[in-house]
């Protein structure tokens, strides 16, 4: 998996600051976030940087969901605080995924034969991480939410 | 696209019962979905019949995003009133997608290289299709969590005006307050001093404690501290002879009384912080 996966993956790390400003800027307008419209462009880069920078650590350990725990738990809870309602952090995210994959196709990584089978395999990791990312963020968000609550309670 | 992803469509349709199945065997054991164990197997049949048949009709659709409503909506509604976390709701949705690609795959649909071509574009559809409905299903769900705050709330609302908790117009609140206080030494006055009677006349001042504690929350029982007080020195300036203990009371009741609508009002004012 790790040799198919390798090339898409490279390419993210790599180019983590170009990618992160087409996001941005995409963020920005998209107005299914348009909560992030009010935003300066330099905060927004660093949820981006940071989501692409940690993404590999996730796409090749042994066990990525612990590791998207470790890592998007305080993601979520960073947008939490910033009051962004939940539908627009996980929107955000799939636009930071096609993003990424937007770029890999811009750049031809994957036209050759083999490179569709890889294509296939990247994609397919891909959204693996994604599925776990969102199910952790949406579980920190509810928790969150939670956690809010009981604390306003206990102070009375 | 939508030629290129066809062989997965026709598939879809042609099997989505099966696929279904499959889904729900996994959803109804899966330890990220525990809220579904104990769903009818029937019912979550239905849903995953109902999410596979989704796919053509959104690849036929002029608008494919609009044509997804027509299942999020349901499915978020469905899941809602069964008190299934969104978390979980979610993870189905992937699930879902999960199997379907799985049984692709199993039944050998995209084996030559152009094949494998169409599979790239097919996932690249699937996954536009998910990333549509797990938007609108997490819309939907906050939605409908802050219609029923928003309903629980209803008939507390309609006894307060608008913001009256924490709003911007406090000055006009306090405003009113200040005059049912002075009303009240009037009344105090004229009824135990003028007409040296202990006439039920203090039933009045249940107007502005309750108004304070609806206005003000917590901070609102010094309307009915102030109250209690006057009553209190006033029968002891005034009723000389008369026996304390009706008034002592009603200062009781006064205190009670606006404690309790405060401390109503401070909860309301938190829930609709939370879910604002």
């Amino acid at each position: 998996m790790k040799a198919f996966t390798a090339k898409l993956v490279d390419l993210t790390q790599n180019n983590a600051e170009t990618i992160a400003r087409q996001w941005a800027k995409d963020v920005k307008t998209n107005e299914k976030t348009y909560t992030y419209h009010e935003e300066t462009e330099a905060k927004i880069l660093l949820q981006a940087k940071y989501f692409y920078n940690n993404f590999q650590l996730m796409f090749f350990n042994e066990s990525p969901y612990e590791q998207a725990k470790e890592i998007f738990d305080k993601y979520a809870e960073e947008r939490y605080k910033e009051g962004i309602p939940l539908h627009e952090a996980l929107y955000a995210l799939i636009l930071m995924r096609r993003h990424m994959w937007l770029y890999a196709e811009f750049q031809s990584l994957f036209n050759i034969e083999i490179d569709h089978r890889q294509a296939v395999e990247s994609l397919s990791r891909t959204i693996l991480m994604f599925d776990y990312i969102m199910y952790v963020v949406a579980r920190k968000f509810w928790k969150l939410m939670k956690l809010e609550w009981q604390a306003k309670e206990n102070t009375e | 696209m939508q030629a290129y992803a066809a062989k997965l469509i026709d598939l879809i349709e042609l099997k989505a019962e099966n696929i279904a199945k499959q889904w729900a065997d996994d959803v109804m054991k899966h330890n990220r979905t525990p809220s579904y164990h104990s769903l009818p197997k029937d019912m979550v049949i239905a849903q995953g019949i109902n999410f596979y048949r989704l796919f053509r009709r959104m690849s036929l659709a002029e608008n494919p995003y609009e044509e997804a409503k027509t299942f999020s909506w349901i499915y978020a509604e469905n899941l809602y009133r069964k008190k299934i976390p969104l978390q979980e709701a979610i993870y189905a949705l992937m699930l879902m997608r999960r199997n379907l690609w799985l049984y692709a795959e199993f039944q050998g649909t995209f084996v030559t290289a152009l094949e494998k071509q169409q599979a790239v574009e097919s996932l690249n559809r699937t996954i536009l299709m998910f990333d549509y409905v797990s938007y609108q299903v997490t819309e939907k769900y906050q939605e409908l969590t802050s219609g029923e705050v928003e309903k629980i709330l209803h008939a507390v609302k309609t006894l307060m005006v608008k913001g009256c908790v924490g709003g911007e117009k406090s000055i006009y609140k306090l405003g009113l307050v200040t005059i049912f206080l002075i009303a009240a030494v009037i009344l105090t006055y004229y009824y135990q001093s003028v007409l040296g009677t202990e006439v039920v006349f203090t039933h009045l001042f249940y107007l502005p404690i309750v108004w304070a504690s609806v206005c003000c929350g917590r901070k609102g029982i010094y309307v009915a501290i102030f109250l209690a007080v006057l009553i209190l020195t006033s029968h002891a300036i005034f009723l000389k002879g008369i026996p304390f203990s009706e008034d002592i009371i009603r200062a009781l009741m006064f205190v009670v009384v606006g404690g309790v609508i405060g401390w109503l009002m401070e909860d309301i004012r938190k829930l609709k912080e939370l879910f604002r």
